[in-house]
């Protein structure tokens, strides 16, 4: 019969219109993010050997890594900047992070007002913690699994 | 005799439904369309340039940015590509290629989802249009939840996947399937059993099977046309021959049968993941591949079946660590060429449904 | 509605008696209270409106629409009225400045004037006792295609030309079987009065002696009203927005508000034509009439909106194929039935 598509559409949408909405309100409503979302970054100086290799890995040539050589001939950083503009948010850089250094955070609210405002200087925004002076290595790297652990049962 | 005139009406590239900067010139009599030139371009970003710049590994994420609906299998196509070049195909373990096989279908259940709301979309039937997109964002927020982005996922890696996923997100992945097929029957009583979306959909823009061919239609639009071929099933890559799944194809080649496919093949997506959710083993997500990737001088070109159609990659190799030449070819680029033939003689409304029910992606058009 | 007849009536005799105006500036002023009083209600009904059709779109599409000012985002509307307002007022550089201008406005006219003959209650119109009511509003509901025209005309744009071009088209088409679809009633009532006609439906609504007239008519005022899935002359898919996509600030809110204009007064001739207007069904006469009319009159729209947000457009050809080989017919042929059902009855009562 002509209209019973048309009606079984009405009736579809008809259904709908009390049901549970899927939006969410968002200031307020804060979006639940899986363990390895990607948002910004995080850089751990203390832990940083500044090798390198993530500015390597990186497609677009987006961190900038300064450093000097201390009296051990050990490197030393003193400068991690991420131009986070060409930032293709890939993640090979903490992928290829041989002590978990640089990790990915959940900030995901990067709007800025200013252009300059969006590159990260990962060095100057780092706050030395008690945590740092530990130098056991089996605590190294059972943290980053402990760190998501945790956020995967918070979410 | 009334001076009659044609009208040259420029559509695009800012237009509300040609899917994103495509531009075409029409030559209008009345609302009727006598001639249609296809102009594109306006999105080049040169990624196969950017291909011969990057290690092989480095150009993975930049796949995301080639059809940014179905960023997995892209990755996929490339990825296997390059193991091919390699000569490492077979020795991807277990785990990671059922993980490669559930994160397509997926993503190509999320792609099809959008072609279902932006055909409605472009028929000015809003309401499917936020039906699918709801659907699609669960299959995103899965897709988010194993790779850490939505639409670049950057997960498939040379040699296996980037991350194992556990139990948790099985059990959301089978409920999303499990919800799936009523969700299907959502948009076919919404719309395929409308009568006004058929009467705008059937026989309108009919491509037949020779012109098909002929025109280089691949996937879901070459099926629809009648011509049974997909390469998941005819030329199998990965695990593929070890589903059972069917093959919808349809015989008019119109816009209705080019939607009518998608619909079908979401369904037998879901029957492909169900499968492998049954049979994946548990195991390494990585096979032993050299940090730094270089491939032995040569050349290699392997295509799968994208959620458009066949997106194939030509990658030659000069033993360095960046390849010396990567060539994408692209379905909704060669789809599209269809557009003016078929154009004329349509009517104003139905080129916006013609050009939806190809399917392209502009960022795959342009490259 | 009596209060509204004794706020009337009270202010006649105060304008005559203590201000000692004479009998005929008293007419013109209490009319222009009347045509105030008119806008206001359009105004009012339009706040209402916008919003219900935004949160309906919402609801239906699993959204929670606006809900950030006011009451569940109540006040959106006119806080959106006041950023327009702010919009510089943008004129093509080729248009035709003075039909580009005055388009809007004219549909806004057109819109309003529809009002004078729809009675709210018993007496309560602004023309009471035009005789040929029915008749009025189909004249000056038809006259709505020239502002469109003129709006799409005058912006210099190919797109609103075509968009100009199909109101002109679908509406010429869809009045036919509209007026057609009215006759049937009109016939039983026996009057081109609508407060006649709302009181000869005391006992049976026209609806169900007239459903297939309802019908067609329904059909034929979605496609006068551009509304979905008849919204060809907007045809936002191919057409950016039809005569509309020059306009902007306020001139293109003056549309709009023409069109929830249009909305309400087509709504409430359905509701009068063929829901017995503010007679209560079931005996539910504690509710007072206008209160009726209202009710009928959102049910109605909300039936507009229901089938807008669930279609998708129909296409052109179609549309006028539709309009010429279905609705004419069949409209024709209720005119034929009710004739001869009209002289039985006469036959036999008489």
């Amino acid at each position: 019969m002509f209209g019973k598509g048309i009606f079984k559409g009405l009736k579809i949408t008809i259904g709908h219109l009390f049901e549970k909405k899927v939006t969410q309100q968002y200031p307020e409503e804060r979006p639940v993010l899986p363990a390895r979302f990607k948002g910004s970054f995080d850089l751990n100086v203390a832990k940083c050997i500044a090798c390198g290799l993530c500015s390597n890995a990186c497609p677009n040539h987006v961190i900038k890594i300064e450093s000097v050589k201390d009296e051990n001939n050990k490197k030393k950083l003193t400068g991690y900047k991420m131009l986070a503009e060409q930032c293709l948010y890939c993640g090979f850089c903490v992928e290829v992070c041989p002590t978990k250094a640089l990790q990915w955070n959940h900030d995901y609210e990067r709007a800025k007002f200013f252009r300059d405002e969006v590159n990260l200087d990962l060095y100057a925004k780092y706050t030395p913690s008690p945590d740092d002076d530990k130098k056991d290595i089996p605590e190294k790297n059972v943290k980053p699994e402990e760190k998501q652990d945790e956020s995967a049962k918070a979410s | 005799m009334l001076k009659t005139q044609e009208l040259t009406l420029n559509m695009g590239p800012q237009h509300p439904s040609t899917h994103g900067v495509f531009r075409c010139v029409l030559k209008l009599e009345g609302e009727y369309i006598r001639e249609c030139v296809n102009h594109t371009g306006y999105l080049h970003r040169g990624l196969e340039k950017l291909a011969e710049a990057r290690t092989y590994s480095q150009f993975i994420p930049y796949n995301g940015r080639l059809d940014y609906v179905s960023g997995m299998l892209n990755e996929l196509s490339y990825v296997q590509t390059v193991e091919k070049l390699m000569g490492i195909t077979e020795e991807i373990p277990e785990r990671a290629q059922y993980l490669r096989i559930i994160l397509g279908e997926l993503q190509r259940l999320a792609s099809h989802a959008i072609y279902v709301g932006t055909f409605a979309l472009d028929m000015a039937g809003f309401t499917p249009f936020m039906y699918a997109f709801r659907d699609r964002d669960r299959m995103l927020d899965l897709i988010e939840a194993a790779s850490g982005q939505r639409l670049m996922p950057n997960y498939m890696r040379i040699g296996g996947v980037a991350a194992d996923l556990d139990e948790e997100w099985f059990k959301e992945l089978e409920i999303l399937m499990n919800d799936m097929p009523a969700c299907i029957d959502e948009y076919d009583g919404i719309l395929t059993g409308n009568e006004i979306m058929r009467a705008r959909t059937i026989g309108v823009a009919p491509v037949s099977a020779e012109m098909a061919l002929s025109y280089g239609f691949t996937g879901p639009n070459l099926r629809a046309s009648g011509f049974d071929y997909d390469l998941r099933r005819d030329e199998p890559y990965g695990i593929y021959d070890r589903f059972k799944f069917d093959v919808p194809v349809r015989k008019d080649g119109d816009t209705y049968d080019r939607y009518c496919i998608r619909v079908a093949e979401m369904r037998e997506s879901v029957k492909i993941i169900k499968q492998a959710m049954k049979d994946i083993p548990e195991g390494p997500i990585m096979a032993k591949v050299p940090k730094v990737i270089k491939p032995p001088v040569g050349e290699a070109f392997h295509r799968i079946e994208n959620s458009k159609g066949h997106l194939g990659f030509h990658i030659v190799s000069d033993g360095s660590t960046k390849p010396y030449r990567t060539r994408i070819y692209s379905p909704c680029f060669v789809n599209l060429g269809f557009l003016p033939t078929t154009a004329k003689g349509l009517h104003l409304m139905d080129l916006v449904v013609a050009l939806a029910s190809i399917d392209i992606v502009l960022g795959e058009v342009d490259r | 509605m009596e209060i509204f007849n004794t706020i009337a009536n009270g202010l006649r005799d105060w304008l005559m008696g203590s201000l000692g105006f004479s009998a005929t500036a008293t007419e013109i002023i209490t009319t222009a209270v009347w045509t105030l009083v008119a806008i206001l209600f359009v105004m009012i009904n339009l706040i209402i409106l916008v919003w219900m059709e935004r949160k309906l779109a919402a609801y239906f599409q699993l959204r929670r629409g606006p809900n950030r000012l006011g009451p569940a985002g109540f006040l959106q509307f006119p806080v959106d009225i006041v950023k327009v307002l702010g919009k510089e007022d943008i004129i093509p550089a080729n248009a035709d400045r003075f039909i580009f201008k005055i388009a809007s406005t004219c549909a806004f006219i057109t819109s309003l004037t529809a009002f004078a003959v729809i009675p709210f209650s018993e007496g309560v119109a602004l023309l009471q006792n035009l005789n040929i009511g029915i008749f009025y509003f189909i004249a000056v509901g038809s006259t709505a295609t020239l502002s469109l025209l003129m709006g799409g005309w005058s912006s210099n744009n190919k797109y609103s030309l075509l968009g100009g071009m199909r109101t002109v088209a679908q509406m010429i088409s869809y009045e036919i079987p509209m007026v057609f679809s009215l006759l049937g009633v009109v016939m039983i009532a026996g009057s081109l009065n609508l407060t006649d006609i709302v009181n000869a439906q005391k006992n049976t609504w026209f609806v169900i002696p007239q459903l297939i007239a309802f019908i067609v008519f329904f059909i034929a005022a979605t496609a006068e009203l551009n509304r979905g899935p008849f919204d060809l002359a907007e045809g936002e898919q191919e057409l950016v927005a039809g005569y509309m996509t020059e306009y902007s600030g306020i001139r293109w809110a003056i549309y709009m508000i023409a069109e929830y204009g249009n909305l309400v007064a087509s709504s409430a001739i359905i509701s009068i034509m063929f829901l017995g207007g503010w007679n209560a069904p079931f005996g539910l006469t504690f509710i007072p009439p206008f209160l009726w009319l209202m009710l009928k009159i959102y049910l109605v729209i909300f039936v507009f909106m229901w089938i807008r947000w669930t279609l998708p457009r129909i296409r052109i050809d179609h549309l006028m194929h539709f309009g010429w080989k279905f609705l004419i017919p069949v409209s024709l042929a209720n005119i034929l039935v009710t004739g001869i059902g009209v002289y039985v009855y006469r036959m036999i009562t008489l």
